[in-house]
């Protein structure tokens, strides 16, 4: 185990980064979709 | 922002991200593999400052005519240029563990990145210690302006004016030309862009939501 992680330590380094970046997007993507629900609402 | 420009930010990141850890970098003496970490901070730096700027030039603005738009604009600018130099900071002290042996060194760019953080910190302890929204935009605006003379001096002169570790001359040379190798160069020019676009989502955001906030309070109000 302590091998396959020090012979891939860029590969894990991505995909943590990328879990990461994944969330953040996703959370950034829902504020903005909300945002716009709340900006409709206030137009009526 | 469109939904294709988002798509657009998915993707150039997710590539920044590979091209971060994958993408073979040269031989740097006494870096190696940690000079990777020049695709996200100065890409983090460069976005802080150009926060601050906006958030200036939105200062000026506001004072010139008076219209509260320009003071919203002003303070989301400088809230996501404060987040960013964290992350720059943050990025910079792991940085700086792997290679001077510690987190944090009083080094004359930490130093400077510390004090540019006190300064906008205090913009923000000054927004909120203001109740009317007219003098504190007022007042906020004028800081702003005299918080940005500074970001030159701590970001780009002061480094440079005394002894420091920091890597100097890695993107470009004393001469002006590019010292940096074209691959690496090219995802560091592509993450720049990127985080760019995303900041601009991010204002964009922050923008509305202060806009809805200040709509609901007036309402709130009558």
């Amino acid at each position: 185990m302590y091998e396959f992680l020090e012979k891939n330590a860029m590969y894990i380094v991505l995909l943590i980064s990328l879990i990461i970046w994944a969330g953040l997007f996703y959370f950034t993507f829902k504020v903005d979709r909300n945002l716009k629900k709340l900006e409709g609402e206030g137009k009526d | 922002m469109k939904t294709y420009l988002k798509i657009i930010i998915f993707i150039s990141i997710t590539i920044v991200l590979i091209g971060t850890t994958i993408v073979p970098i040269p031989f740097i003496p006494g870096l190696g593999d940690k000079a990777r970490i020049i695709y996200l901070h100065v890409p983090m730096s460069w976005v802080a400052v150009l926060a601050f700027l906006i958030s200036m030039i939105n200062s000026v603005k506001y004072l010139k005519r008076k219209e509260i738009i320009y003071d919203i604009r002003a303070f989301s600018a400088a809230e996501i240029g404060f987040l960013f130099s964290i992350l720059a900071t943050v990025t910079g002290s792991l940085w700086a563990k792997f290679n001077w042996g510690s987190f944090w060194n009083w080094d004359p760019r930490q130093t400077s990145i510390f004090i540019l953080l006190m300064i906008y910190g205090a913009y923000f302890s000054l927004r909120s210690a203001i109740e009317n929204p007219e003098q504190k935009a007022k007042l906020s605006s004028v800081y702003s302006i005299i918080a940005f003379v500074t970001v030159p001096f701590f970001v780009f002169i002061m480094p440079r004016l005394v002894e420091s570790l920091h890597p100097e001359d890695t993107i470009v040379n004393s001469q002006g030309r590019i010292n940096m190798n074209p691959v690496m160069f090219s995802v560091f020019m592509f993450s720049l862009a990127s985080f760019t676009l995303y900041f601009f989502w991010m204002l964009n955001i922050k923008i509305r939501i202060e806009k809805l906030k200040l709509k609901y309070s007036e309402l709130k109000n009558n």
